[in-house]
């Protein structure tokens, strides 16, 4: 354990020597909520004049103002952002950890060392997982403040900052990030270059935005209930991956297999 | 006393592929031991085997008293590899690379500042320990994959290439300092395809292709193939004495070149002066007497080429 601390020591190291890898990722959270407040702000300055009742909405916004229902669609719009970006940014980290380290030819030195192969794929991966979950859960803390104090009404902070969708970026994202860079892992055994890598790894954002599209249209409501579902079926698929990527995550599958 | 590398019947097969057959040597401590062979001979398969980063398909050895595939880790933590890329990190400085290997091989963190501080001293690094390595030299960036190797102070130390693509000041820099680790009782396992530089540093060699074709010291891996021999160099064509020195009961083959008569003879040092008596018997007058030395090269040459 205390040689994956060393791992993850040197990769931060590493991390606050790529300037523009650390601009593209770890500001990204904080700029999202930033937007995502000051819309949530603005929307809410629009005059309440006119009527929603003729548009086709989904139940729990019916009976909603304009001014409300302004206020939520961009709400929920934007909560849902805090679902993906766990799920970009420790895939970006882990690409340039692992298929950099594999284009770099520095594994094999690595590898010859005293360390175990877990030590090292733990290392590696706390130091993708910690950094965004810890700036995505600060900055949705953020936007939770946000709407609390910026809603027009008690009803649109309870339609935003719903059980469900807390329980999704508590319970769910974790685990989606787990499963991206257990998928990185894997992929880093058939490609050389990270950007490659996190590309391929995208394919995770499509359970997420069908989620979105389903909870817009009014197909799918993101109550307790799903969150945890959902959250079941992510810990099997993160074990599943898990189990793949610390398989080829071995001394001698790294130095005869990969390619 | 234990021999630091042992081996009996070590093979590596991928795939159906044999890429290293029955390998049986025993290399004694504080040796070098140059391990020659043509590219994709498998070499690099073998250190990667003694070293424990891939397990053998069979067979077995005891690499500084740890037999491979029984504690592996502490194997690991008793041999030291330079492996054929550097394998650095371009953005960290020369001291952050060092660090991350000492505290990978286990010193704590006081020793490992202090080990890292020696060896940039030793390899003449210290003035750039701050620079990021990868403003370096190639002959830099060898030296400091050297130091990583070292600082945990190993028993076995396994060097691939460590002088390929150097300068040769720099080359040279690294072959004093494998001396120096030989001289401080380190075992130091070589491979290279420098020949001349293998015959400078290694007490004993093994030629190498898939299986190990033969082994021993540079001057036995000589005689062995070639026998030993005298060249006298005579005034005028040497070609006019060959009939007379295959006279001679002790030469067992001659070739004359130009003013050199090459003989191949049973025991030189005993018998240089009769050789010398009957070619002055012959009216030869002569200018040089030198012992007939073959280069490595030509040992390399002939087992791998025959082999071939």
């Amino acid at each position: 354990m205390k040689k994956a601390l060393v791992v993850l020591e040197k990769e931060w190291l590493e991390l606050r020597l790529q300037r523009a890898l650390l601009l593209a990722t770890l500001f990204l959270p904080p700029l999202l909520t930033t937007i995502a407040i000051a819309a949530f702000v603005l929307v809410g300055l629009v005059p309440a004049s006119g009527s929603a009742g003729r548009l086709p909405l989904i139940p729990e916004l019916v009976g909603l103002s304009p001014q409300e229902l302004s206020q939520v669609l961009a709400g929920r719009q934007f909560s849902v952002l805090f679902l993906l970006v766990p799920i970009f940014i420790p895939s970006v980290l882990a690409s340039y950890a692992i298929v950099g380290e594999k284009r770099e030819r520095t594994l094999e030195p690595i590898l010859a060392t005293p360390i175990e192969t877990w030590e090292l794929l733990l290392g590696k991966a706390l130091a993708a997982l910690i950094p965004a979950l810890a700036i995505t859960l600060a900055s949705a803390t953020v936007f939770v403040a946000g709407i609390v104090v910026f809603a027009v009404s008690a009803a649109v902070r309870d339609l935003i900052v719903t059980p469900g969708w807390i329980l999704a970026v508590l319970v769910d994202t974790p685990l989606l990030a787990l499963t991206g860079v257990a998928l990185i892992v894997i992929l880093s055994s058939r490609v050389n270059d990270p950007r490659t890598a996190q590309q391929i790894s995208a394919v995770l954002v499509v359970p997420v935005l069908g989620l979105i599209f389903g909870q817009l249209a009014g197909v799918v409501v993101l109550g307790p209930g799903l969150a945890l579902g959902i959250g079941v079926i992510l810990a099997f698929v993160a074990a599943g991956a898990l189990w793949v990527a610390t398989r080829l995550f071995q001394r001698e599958v790294i130095l005869t297999r990969w390619r | 006393m234990a021999h630091a590398i042992e081996t009996h019947g070590l093979t590596r097969r991928f795939d159906g592929r044999v890429a290293v057959e029955g390998l049986s040597l025993t290399i004694e401590p504080g040796t070098v031991f140059g391990f020659l062979g043509p590219n994709g001979a498998g070499k690099t398969t073998t250190v990667r085997m003694l070293a424990a980063l891939i397990a053998p398909t069979d067979g077995d050895a005891i690499v500084a008293g740890h037999a491979l595939g029984v504690d592996d880790t502490a194997l690991r933590r008793s041999v030291g590899i330079l492996t054929e890329q550097p394998g650095l990190y371009d953005r960290l400085s020369a001291r952050q690379n060092l660090r991350y290997f000492a505290r990978l091989y286990d010193l704590e963190p006081a020793r490992a500042d202090a080990q890292v501080e020696r060896y940039l001293h030793l390899l003449d690094l210290w003035d750039r320990r701050d620079e990021p390595v990868g403003t370096f030299s190639k002959g830099m960036r060898q030296k400091l994959a050297i130091a990583r190797a070292l600082l945990h102070e190993p028993t076995v130390v396994f060097l691939d290439e460590p002088t390929a693509a150097l300068d040769p000041e720099a080359a040279r820099t690294v072959r004093q300092f494998v001396k120096g680790l030989r001289a401080e009782g380190r075992t130091i396992f070589l491979t290279t395809h420098n020949l001349p530089e293998a015959d400078e540093l290694c007490d004993s060699i093994g030629i190498f292709q898939r299986k190990l074709l033969r082994m021993g010291s540079p001057g036995e891996l000589r005689a062995g193939l070639f026998g030993a021999g005298t060249i006298v160099r005579v005034v005028g064509d040497a070609a006019r004495y060959v009939p007379m020195a295959r006279s001679l009961a002790f030469v067992r083959g001659v070739h004359a070149e130009g003013e050199a008569l090459t003989m191949e003879l049973d025991d030189p040092d005993a018998r240089n002066p009769d050789l010398v008596d009957a070619l002055k018997a012959a009216g030869a007058r002569i200018r040089y007497v030198e012992r007939l030395q073959h280069s490595l090269e030509d040992v390399y040459l002939r087992l791998v080429g025959g082999h071939k």
